[in-house]
């Protein structure tokens, strides 16, 4: 009887066990996610969903591929070109736009991740309503976030619009069974849409911001976004008399540029665009009247490490503890003679942009400019461009043996008989990291923190997405284009003279005028993302895509030299100085790289798209 | 001749094109040969008190040519036979050993077949009244008895149980049993592994001595099947197994490693070896789905559980189910089960065994680069191609590349073979294993103790592997009705790793350029050549820091088993298993120096500070729980002597639970302490942590019958329900039905068919689920995804949409078919299976994003839209036998299956040869690659890419539309999973050694190679010597290029891809065991020394082009190693 008992009495334990569970049981909460109710009811929540808008537009400009890169700034050290650069991009393939090594500054300027950006933004507005404000302040947040998003979808649409063309205007919230396919709607549909979108930012938005809020948007950086949406628009790319040499024989020439001929009024509504950010009285040059005693280029070095200044008008933050080395500024383009790798090193095309101190044009044909060409060069040379012999900073510990001058080495020594006998340490023939090395000879030293080791540490200097010297230049550039020389060369001069340079002659007019602001915005703005979009909308890609150049230098000294300076610090001779070929860097252009090919799958999936022409 | 010859395939047996009718032609040659080997005899010598008559039988078929046709059931009747007969005629001598039995024979050919004399069924019989069960107890008799084998000696732990009832015991060390409450007329079954299981009636003795014979049938054997076991001959669904003894017999160090090629229809890729990480990915009978193809795991009962750790010497038995047999597994049964049953002890003094081991390890191949002469000649050809004007010896001047090659000028002029400098000749690995086994009647134990060390492949290396093992299976009667089991398993994995990545390590390797120095000639480390400091040398030590991953797993279960004594057969069990894992992972980076040289003439060089500036440490803390509780009922009964019953019905429970957090600071002053406190509270520090929580709830089922062991069906059923889904969906049925019949048990086939002991069809259809995928695809989430930074330095979370909900996510539906046949030949000695499945995955989850436009911007959710079929076949081929001391089983196996994916999201518009609709899974687009262009004319003949110059890839104008462009890549029907895997093994044992072999091999599988030669990295040698240049145009080795600059290195192209086929001996062992009494006078039960090897030779195109391991995940991987073993086992 006991037994039988044990037995019921386990039986029911059992039962027990297994069959007394919570209704709820397979009710589970996901533990690591918030759901929707959740975000569309909180503004924190919501400030921090815009939060990725900004991460997504702005990408990683110390990426490793820049756009510096892809036009004629700047050459890689770690591909011979890019066969983007060879004209092999196609329907079927972006090429290293966005295929290759590491997060590359690039990879967002493609049409997926923007257009999932415009979702982003979509649900922003599908949403915003609901968010309840329960004190004033949140009721401020909400009205700057929907300011941040229309300034947020402005730009998402200008970055598309300026790779592709016109593109269709998105604004739903798909939902899983839509009809998703769309056709694209006209350049200046776009375009107009586009200013609508800033013309609400600028109303929600504030005009500043306290400083904890720095990298949000403003008003001002609304406003500046318009003027470089206007200038854009504004220029021969998308002007229908200019364009025919990527537009002719197009079926539908409205979705590249404006389809009537009415560019001055673009040009007039491109210059109050930059108008009105000078009218703010916001913003200001940085050491715009230098004093004689000042170094003006520690000014710009300065300037460009700064952590915020009144020239700028959005800044985009780093942190050091970022982990991922698509950040990493300096270790991607400081010398491998620091133990960095070497890319974005300016090609010679670009160092020879730099004008003499004296405002002078630098030329190889000068004897004097060609023995010592990095002499009396003007003040951003030497705050952008590394070269020969440049002291720079501390070389590590491990190589003060073979520099203890912690000068630049990209030459060559020889033996009279022309036997190579040390390659110096900064190139690919050196003792260490050759495959690092750059190849023009020269590298990059704009927005470099040079009081931190590169290789190990990662710098916090923000990128500069708008600054105010930019505005002038716009400013400056539709006056030109609208025949206000005088007006534009006003502007143009407050740049040199902040620059230390003498004012534009006088009788300087016309296209003359027109290279001389294009040189001036090409130095100006360099490494800033600027040039890839002008030499565009200008229409000179096709001049500038071709075999780049780089320097050459040669020492010669007795045979069984195993230093490349000699004790004392001197060269062993004195240098030659030879512009060459850069290796592997031949540039090829075709007109229908003005535009990006739209995928050939993305056209299957969604048969009203128009390609582009010439894919 | 020697009959194991005849196992010994063919070479092209091993190759790719087996197939069935090879295989059926080899079984039919050797049955051939078997027979007319054998001298002919029709006269038998026998002679031996109450011998069963299917000892008889055997010893008849043994003596002579003549094969014994019976029903099992027929003889089970049988009365024992007291006989002596010399030379007695073969009629004659059945003609005595029948008298008196209701049993007669006819002699047709060469087959004697026993049936019931006619007389039994005469109509009165037939019209007798019907049999009533008597209402009062049977009476129930002790029965006693001792157990010997084959030599006479005793045998312990010998099954004994009483047929259609529990109740049971087993022999003690003398082999001595015994049974109480036992009806009268009862059946014994006896069982013991090895040996043949017989069935022994009563008959009301009380003394029973029985003599084992060697299993010789392969048709005794019990395999393990869900909840429960079921013998091989009434099997209806598709299963295979191994015993551990096989598993034992792999130096591999995971248990996972061991069991490719002994499973046939088990697929296995092991894609790297590092100690620590060098799981097998294992799946049964190949891809079946887009998503997660991995089998579930069952250990003792158990789902879910991690078994590749397991303790190799625990394991006495691993079963896979691969058909709808694994329905009782229901939503995660899909890609099928692998069960897996640990040993437990048996009656009987303690039994001690212990086991020594120590290997010697080395890559299976070191890949060979090209030299520093042949390298540095490449550079120079790479300057040249850029710029043609500035000649051939633009880096390296023809001196200079005649230094690399005589090695005149080590320090300046260097000619490094960097995986020589990297990996040492032979690496030591250990595994040791003690274990104790005994009991009583009331109470049994299993305890086992085990570790095993493994060391790294390179140099002082950073990466190394401990494991500790403790086991304690305990079983215990309490009373007559209600027995427990107590399972306790730990176990302590310290994964010791160099701080860089294997990735990091191999792929610096590959890139290790030969002409800069690994170490200077002093003994320093060379050079920093690539980013990060990455030299491997020094990053594959422990000199930059280390990465301790440690596991700390509880493997519990405690089950009650109670038969209900109300009614006979009904018995309930259940479970409740607590799992605990713990992981701790340190990680902890410090900086590391390398050697520069100036050039000075001293030779000195100077360590330089490389990779991070301050010590950093990163630690983590993980923690999973893992709850099941089931409870079942099974039911077992035959009613009147043929019909057979077994039912089950049950509930299960589980939760898991899983957690982490991690903490890491940066900037330590010094490396001195490796502690999170001593490093820097600044703005580098961070912490972080989350969970999960999962739950699932199952109702399942088995309903079996058969008749007379003849006609056999089963349905099999699970009620599923997951956490994973939406609530309207949460719950899933499904449903299993497999059905047997053995035609060698009808009477016309006795009659007509000789030759064939055994031939059963059988089929199954089932239908599961897999719900391997991420969790809470029905609910819109938002979670964080990246930061931005606001002000200087202030982070902030970004928060991102998930995904789009897709608020009808469901299972995917496996339909699986299986047709079968199984075919016993030789008396039983030699079984052929054959079997065919046909699966059809259907709702899979795949996403959209091949027909929604991007410009959507949706993050897709996975729908159930994907349709996969994957087919094929598998053959098997087991032969057991002896001749006097010499013993052998030889294992044939082949397994095909190639899948297609019948539908799922695809662009519109693609043409036809790009589809992939059709083609199996993980196949890819390529351009095709027609060859090198020799010369400029070749290049001027065919459509090129632009800028293609001589030495470049032709690629096929597929749409010959004279251009290349992406219409022209055609999709291959090939991926790196093979369609054809094959295995022989060979067992032999001739008086005190014993042999064993496994050769396996895979075909139908390729992979995509390439390298990062050129400026940044070394090439293959071979691709270096035989490269196309200006003086060698007549290759098929394109020109010397730049990492990816060429048009054929950036795009996808068939050039790079190499046949990943092979074959190889997976594992051989030689054992020699010490005469017993030889270990008798040494006081030890028994000693066995043996040899064994793991992956001594392979065959592929791969291994003698000196590229990487055939079944490597890829070139920067880890290799698979080769392991010399030499162990030592002692039984006390």
């Amino acid at each position: 009887m006991r037994k039988v008992f044990k037995i019921i009495m386990i039986l029911f334990l059992l039962s027990v066990i297994i069959f007394a569970c919570k209704k709820d049981f397979l009710e589970v909460e996901p533990l690591g996610e918030f759901s929707e109710n959740a975000v569309w009811s909180d503004p924190n929540l919501v400030e921090t969903f815009v939060n990725s808008m900004y991460s997504n537009n702005f990408g990683n400009p110390f990426g490793n591929r820049k756009l510096s890169d892809f036009c004629d700034e700047s050459r890689s050290s770690w591909s011979t070109t890019y066969n983007w650069n060879k004209g092999l991009m196609s329907s079927d393939g972006l090429q290293e736009w966005t295929e290759g090594f590491g997060a590359q500054a690039t990879a967002a300027l493609t049409w997926e991740p923007l257009y999932a950006t415009v979702r982003m933004e979509n649900i922003f507005f599908s949403r915003i309503s609901e968010v309840p404000a329960t004190s004033p302040a949140d009721e401020e947040k909400i009205a700057r976030l929907k300011g941040e998003v229309y300034f947020n979808r402005a730009l998402t649409y200008h970055l598309l619009v300026s790779l592709y063309g016109g593109v269709p205007i998105i604004t739903e919230v798909y939902g899983l069974d839509a009809d998703f396919s769309a056709a694209r709607n006209t350049y200046e549909e776009c375009i107009n849409f586009i200013v609508g979108q800033l013309d609400s930012a600028i109303i929600f938005l504030p005009p500043s911001l306290a400083t904890e809020l720095q990298g949000h948007a403003t008003s001002g950086a609304a406003m500046a976004l318009k003027s470089r949406v206007l200038l854009h628009a504004a220029s021969d790319l998308h002007s229908p008399s200019k364009n025919e040499s990527v537009a002719a024989g197009f079926a539908a020439p409205e979705l590249l540029g404006y389809t009537e001929d009415d560019q001055t009024a673009r040009w007039q509504a491109a210059k109050t665009a930059a108008k009105a950010v000078i009218d703010l009285n916001l913003y200001s040059l940085t050491k715009e009247n230098p004093s004689p005693t000042d170094n003006i280029a520690q000014n710009f070095i300065n300037y460009f490490t700064s952590y915020g200044d009144p020239e700028d008008i959005l800044l985009q933050f780093t942190v050091p503890a970022m982990i991922a080395y698509a950040q990493w500024g300096a270790v991607q383009s400081e010398p491998n003679g620091y133990n960095c790798w070497g890319n974005q090193t300016p090609l010679q095309e670009l160092v020879d942009d730099y004008q003499m101190n004296d405002g002078t044009d630098f030329d190889w044909n000068n004897p004097i400019h060609k023995s010592s060409p990095f002499e009396n060069r003007e003040p951003r040379f030497y705050a952008t461009v590394l070269y020969e012999g440049k002291k720079y900073r501390k070389r590590p510990p491990e190589y003060a043996a073979i520099d203890p001058f912690d000068k630049l080495q990209t030459g060559r020594v020889f033996s009279t008989g022309g036997n190579l006998l040390v390659g110096g340490i900064d190139t690919r023939d050196g003792p260490t990291n050759t495959a690092n090395g750059g190849y023009t000879g020269y590298y990059n030293r704009k927005a470099t923190d040079t009081t931190l080791d590169a290789q190990f540490e990662r710098q916090d200097i923000p990128f500069r997405q708008f600054r105010y010297a930019e505005i002038l230049l716009n400013y400056a550039e539709a006056c030109i284009e609208l025949g206000e020389d005088a007006e534009a060369k006003t502007y143009i001069n407050k740049i040199r003279h902040r620059a230390g340079l003498p004012d534009l002659s006088s009788s300087l007019s016309g296209n003359e005028l027109k290279e001389a602001y294009r040189r001036e915005r090409r130095v100006e703005l360099v490494y800033e993302n600027s040039r890839f979009w002008d030499i565009r909308r200008w229409l000179i890609a096709s001049d500038v895509f071709k075999q780049t150049h780089s320097i050459d230098i040669r020492y010669v000294a007795p045979d069984g030299t195993t230093t490349y300076r000699k004790e004392d610090g001197s060269d062993w001779s004195v240098p030659t100085y030879t512009v060459i070929e850069t290796s592997g860097d031949l540039r090829i252009w075709d007109n229908k790289y003005y535009f990006l090919p739209i995928l050939r799958t993305e056209i299957n999936k969604n048969n009203k798209l128009v390609q582009n022409p010439g894919y | 001749m020697h009959l194991y010859a005849l196992f010994l395939p063919p070479k092209s047996a091993l190759t790719k094109t087996l197939r069935v009718m090879k295989l059926t032609a080899i079984c039919l040659l050797l049955f051939c040969l078997h027979l007319s080997a054998r001298t002919v005899s029709q006269t038998i010598t026998l002679s031996g008190k109450n011998l069963q008559l299917s000892q008889i039988l055997d010893s008849i078929e043994r003596q002579t040519k003549y094969i014994a046709f019976y029903d099992e059931d027929v003889i089970a009747n049988s009365r024992p036979v007291t006989i002596t007969a010399v030379r007695q005629p073969l009629v004659d001598f059945l003609n005595e050993v029948l008298s008196g039995q209701l049993l007669t024979f006819a002699i047709k050919n060469t087959s004697i077949i026993i049936s019931r004399k006619e007389a039994v069924l005469s109509p009165r019989s037939i019209t007798a009244p019907a049999i009533t069960f008597p209402i009062t107890e049977i009476p129930t008799i002790t029965i006693m008895g001792k157990i010997v084998n084959e030599k006479g000696e005793p045998v312990e732990g010998v099954s004994i149980v009483v047929r259609g009832k529990s109740n049971g015991t087993s022999t003690n060390a003398s082999g001595e049993f015994s049974l109480k409450d036992v009806d009268e007329n009862a059946s014994l079954e006896v069982s013991y592994i090895g040996y043949a299981s017989q069935i022994i009636r009563v008959n009301n003795r009380t003394t029973i001595d029985i003599v084992l014979s060697l299993a010789l049938k392969l048709e005794d054997d019990i395999v393990v099947v869900g909840y429960g076991t079921q013998k091989k001959a009434t099997l209806t669904g598709s299963v295979v197994s191994t015993s551990g003894a096989e598993v034992l017999k792999s130096p591999a160090t995971n248990l996972s490693n061991t069991l490719v090629g002994r499973l046939p229809g088990l697929i296995g890729f092991t894609r790297s070896g590092e100690p620590g990480n060098d799981a097998t990915t294992l799946m049964i009978r190949g891809s079946n789905t887009l998503g997660d193809n991995s089998p579930l795991i069952v250990v003792d009962g158990i789902a879910g559980r991690d078994f590749s750790r397991l303790n190799p010497a625990d394991i006495e038995n691993i079963s896979v189910l691969k058909d709808a047999s694994a329905a009782i597994y229901g939503a995660r049964a899909a890609n099928g089960v692998i069960l897996v049953t640990t040993k437990r002890g048996k009656t009987g003094k303690p039994r001690i065994s212990a086991t020594h081991n120590t290997g010697f390890q080395r890559p299976t191949v070191i890949p060979e680069m090209a030299d520093a002469a042949t390298y540095a000649s490449m550079l120079n050809e790479i300057a040249f191609y850029n710029n043609e004007s500035l000649g051939m010896f633009q880096r390296f001047s023809e001196e200079d590349i005649q230094k690399y090659r005589d090695r005149s000028d080590p320090w300046g002029h260097p000619n490094t073979n960097w995986f020589k400098e990297v990996l040492k000749p032979w690496s030591l690995q250990h595994y040791d294993n003690v274990s104790i086994s005994g009991g009583t009647d009331n109470v049994k134990y299993f305890l086992s103790v085990g570790a095993r060390s493994q060391d790294g492949v390179y140099r002082n290396s950073g990466t190394k592997y401990k494991e500790y093992n403790v086991r304690s299976n305990i079983d215990a009667k309490i009373n007559k009705y209600i027995s427990v089991a107590l399972d306790l398993a730990g176990s302590q994995e310290d994964k010791d790793f160099a701080v860089t990545d294997v990735f990091s390590i191999w792929r610096s390797t590959f890139r290790g350029k030969p002409n800069t120095p690994a170490f200077w000639p002093n003994g320093t480390p060379g050079p920093s050549f690539l980013e990060f400091g990455d030299q491997p040398v020094v990053t594959s030590t422990k000199a930059n820091g280390y990465r301790l991953d440690k596991w700390f797993k509880l493997q519990t279960n405690g089950r009650i088993n109670v038969i209900i004594p109300w009614i006979s057969g009904l018995t309930l069990q259940g479970n409740i298993s607590v799992d605990k894992a713990f992981n701790n992972v340190k990680e902890f980076h410090k900086p590391w120096y390398l050697y520069n040289w100036d050039g000075n003439s001293d030779h000195i060089t100077v360590p330089g500070k490389v990779g991070i500036v301050a010590p950093t440490l990163t630690q983590s803390t993980n923690e999973a729980l893992q709850i099941t509780m089931n409870s079942y009922l099974s039911y077992d009964h035959t009613f009147n002597g043929v019909h057979n019953v077994r039912a089950q019905a049950g509930v299960e429970k589980q939760t898991i639970d899983t957690a982490f957090v991690t903490a890491r600071r940066e900037n330590f002053l010094s490396p001195a302490v490796d502690q999170l406190f001593a490093g820097a509270a600044d703005e580098f520090m961070t912490n972080n942590g989350s969970a999960l929580h999962s739950s699932r709830l199952s109702y399942f089922g088995r309903l079996g019958y058969d008749f007379s062991n003849k006609y056999l069906l089963e349905f099999t059923w699970r009620y599923d329900g997951s956490y994973i889904f939406p609530k309207a969906k949460r719950f899933g049925f499904f449903p299993g039905v497999a059905g047997a019949w053995r035609v060698s048990k009808e009477k016309f086939w006795q009659e007509n068919i000789r030759g064939i002991d055994e031939f059963k069809l059988r089929a199954s259809w089932g239908q599961t689920g897999n719900d391997r995928i991420t969790p809470f695809q029905y609910l819109s989430t938002y979670g964080f995804s990246g930061n931005y930074i606001y002000n200087v330095d202030d982070q902030v979370n970004n928060l991102v949409e998930l995904r789009v909900p897709n608020p009808n996510v469901t299972w995917e539906v496996a339909n699986q078919s299986n047709v079968a046949m199984e075919m016993g030949f030789l008396n039983n000695r030699l079984a052929v299976t054959l079997e065919y499945f046909y699966n059809v995955r259907s709702q899979i989850l795949w996403i959209r994003n091949a027909s929604i436009p991007a410009s959507g911007g949706l993050r897709l959710p996975p729908e159930n839209i994907g349709k996969v079929n994957n087919k094929g076949w598998e053959a098997i081929v087991e032969y057991r036998g002896s001749l006097g001391q010499f013993k052998y089983n030889a294992f044939l196996s082949g397994s095909y299956q190639k899948n297609k994916i019948v539908f799922w999201d695809e662009t519109p518009g693609v043409p036809e040869y790009q589809k992939s609709t059709g083609r199996p899974m993980g196949s890819q687009l390529h351009y095709v690659s027609l060859g090198i262009f020799s010369d400029q004319g070749a290049v001027d003949k065919y459509p090129h890419w632009p800028g293609a110059r001589p030495g470049d890839v032709i690629y096929q104008d597929v749409n010959g539309d004279n251009e290349i462009n992406g219409l022209d890549q055609v999709r291959n029907t090939k991926s790196d999973q093979p369609t054809f895997t094959g295995s022989f093994s060979l067992n032999l044992q001739y008086k005190q050694f014993d042999l064993s072999l496994l050769v396996q091999g895979a075909s139908g599988s390729q992979k995509y190679i390439t390298i990062e030669g050129g400026e940044s990295g070394n090439y293959y040698k071979l691709w270096a010597d035989n490269r196309w240049t200006s003086e060698n145009t007549r290759t098929s080795y394109a020109r010397t290029w730049d990492q990816t600059v060429p048009y054929w290195d950036n795009t996808r192209n068939s050039y790079w891809l190499y046949s990943s086929d092979y074959v190889r001996l997976k594992n051989v062992e030689i054992g020699y065991t010490l005469p017993l009494g030889l270990s008798k006078r040494i006081r030890i039960d028994g000693m066995r020394v043996y040899l064994s090897a793991l992956n001594l030779f392979t065959v592929s195109e791969l291994t003698k082009k000196k590229m990487m391991d055939p079944e490597s995940l890829d070139n920067y991987a880890y290799p698979l190693n080769k392991v010399l073993n030499v162990g030592l086992t002692l039984n006390f």
